[in-house]
């Protein structure tokens, strides 16, 4: 493929800065236009943490400020949303009429929070977090006392319970599953993890919201346990939908995500996908899950960089990704589900083990046990379920001695 | 004139870990942590100008260290950011071996 000379980039968080970012550590001096219906290319994993411990300003989320832009050569267009594409022109249209024009055109236009269906869902006490704009919201309505009904404890809704309790928030959580996370962490640290809400005071059911409605002072949820609960706020965290509407529109080939292959390719040969909203057709037809983790966009991006410039991408390691909520730092790395053994290092850190191989790593509070893992599922190194389980035993010995690269089990 | 002030013994620091020098110690703004990685001793300041974290829990590795938090990633030798979330360089110190001694020669700029 010939290196694109301009590229426009539609959607700007993550997976676009660092696209613009790499693009330019690679060599690409072209023209690079992002299209960001936002203000600022920000970060987002501190809008469920940060944003909730001290004043934060969305200066200080940007992943650059105007001259560091400028430095890059990035032509950001913020605050316009793009209303079509057309991929044969390598044509993107702005809301205003506006046509800007890409020898590549990249999508990156992420996911919008999953709401809720159902009665009162639309009513304006009912909060979802994706934006800046979202977590002010957010904020505003979490004062001290106020009663807070989170929807959803997964990643998302665990750690906004625990921002949401710093605040001294009233907060009932609930989830359809008794334990949350299972699949992600494995069940004793699932366990463990979603314990902590109830010792930080909240309120926890298994549940889901049957109907929201206006009360004599402020409103009311009617569980599907059947309590009704007296909130003043409810806040989704039920996961995100691919925001896919200009690929169909542009008659790409979608499938809860835009479809792309290795290198990021959608079905048109010049339009890429990159982020949460794209999801990985292999050559067979295998449909891959979207990954929706931060790593898994800069990634994305780091290897369409590549591939723009007509390099090799790196090899692309297994999925990383964290958790912050009350006290504790969660860290995860490859799957802890299928086939394999559970193995665990106290009671902090855990396993995933096929055969001699290391496909999955959790840890609680004990980042250096997933970076070990990490290294330990990436370089294909064999490993003993017994050297696994003894805290005598530094994981950093068994990448010390790393033996030959393992092909079998 | 910079002093020149022992922080640790060669041997107090494993191959491929760190220690927090406090500030108290250094007259420094941040406290420094020193690493040693294959046998060469460096510092930086310590907090992870991402998230506050403290770099010396870190991985180090080739060079570099990484953050324990959020695996921003920095140059070991001069402070340099090398991957986000982390966007801006810490301050690198001068480190000495003299004797058994590891020496730091705080960074003239991160004194406090």
């Amino acid at each position: 493929m010939d290196t694109p000379e301009r590229i426009v980039v539609v959607g700007g968080g993550l997976a676009a800065y660092t696209l613009g970012d790499a693009l330019r550590s690679l060599g690409h001096r072209g023209e690079v236009v992002v299209i960001e219906k936002e203000p600022a290319m920000y970060d987002r994993p501190p809008l469920s943490k940060a944003a909730f411990a001290g004043d934060i300003a969305l200066d200080g989320l940007a992943f650059a400020s105007g001259g560091k832009l400028d430095a890059l050569g990035l032509r950001l267009l913020s605050g316009r949303t793009v209303v079509g594409i057309d991929p044969d022109a390598g044509a993107v249209t702005l809301d205003d009429g506006t046509v800007v024009e890409g020898d590549a055109v990249v999508l990156a236009t992420g996911g919008s929070a999953r709401r809720l269906a159902l009665p009162g869902s639309d009513l304006p006490v009912v909060h979802v977090l994706r934006t800046f704009a979202d977590a002010l919201a957010i904020r505003a309505a979490a004062v001290p006392g106020a009663r807070i009904l989170v929807a959803g404890a997964g990643l998302i809704g665990a750690e906004l319970t625990a921002s949401l309790r710093s605040r001294g928030v009233e907060v009932t959580l609930i989830d359809n599953v008794e334990v949350p996370l299972v699949p992600a962490v494995g069940q004793p640290l699932a366990e463990r993890l979603h314990a902590m809400h109830a010792a930080h005071g909240v309120d926890v059911r298994v549940a889901t919201i049957s109907s929201l409605e206006a009360a004599r002072h402020g409103w009311s949820a009617e569980l599907s346990d059947g309590t009704a609960l007296r909130i003043d706020a409810v806040v989704v965290g039920t996961g995100i939908v691919p925001n896919v509407e200009l690929a169909e529109a542009a008659g790409l080939d979608v499938d809860n995500g835009i479809l792309v292959d290795r290198d990021h390719r959608t079905s048109h040969p010049r339009v890429h996908a990159i982020g949460d909203v794209a999801r990985t057709r292999s050559t067979d037809g295998t449909l891959h899950r979207r990954e929706e983790h931060w790593e898994a966009a800069r990634l994305d991006a780091l290897e369409l960089a590549a591939v723009l410039v007509g390099q090799a991408p790196a090899p692309r390691g297994a999925g990383w990704w964290w958790s912050d909520r009350y006290d504790v730092h969660v860290e995860g790395v490859g799957r802890m589900t299928g086939d394999g053994t559970a193995v665990f290092r106290g009671e902090d850190v855990a396993f995933h083990l096929e055969g001699r191989l290391l496909v999955g790593a959790v840890s609680v509070n004990d980042p250096h046990a997933v970076r070990a893992a990490r290294r330990l599922i990436d370089q294909r190194i064999p490993v003993e379920a017994a050297e696994l389980a003894d805290p005598t035993l530094p994981l950093r010995e068994l990448l010390r001695s790393a033996r030959p690269a393992y092909a079998g089990r | 004139m910079v002093e020149r002030i022992p922080a640790a013994k060669l041997g107090d620091i494993p191959d491929g870990e760190a220690i927090l020098v406090p500030r108290s110690l250094t007259g420094t703004i941040d406290d420094i942590a020193l690493f040693q990685d294959g046998g060469e001793y460096f510092a930086l300041d310590n907090t992870c100008s991402h998230e506050l974290a403290s770099l010396s829990e870190g991985w180090i590795e080739d060079g570099v260290v990484e953050c324990p938090l959020h695996t921003g990633r920095f140059c070991l030798r001069d402070g340099k950011v090398l991957s986000a979330p982390a966007d801006t360089d810490v301050a690198a110190h001068t480190v000495e071996v003299d004797g058994d001694d590891i020496l730091i020669v705080p960074n003239p700029e991160r004194l406090a």
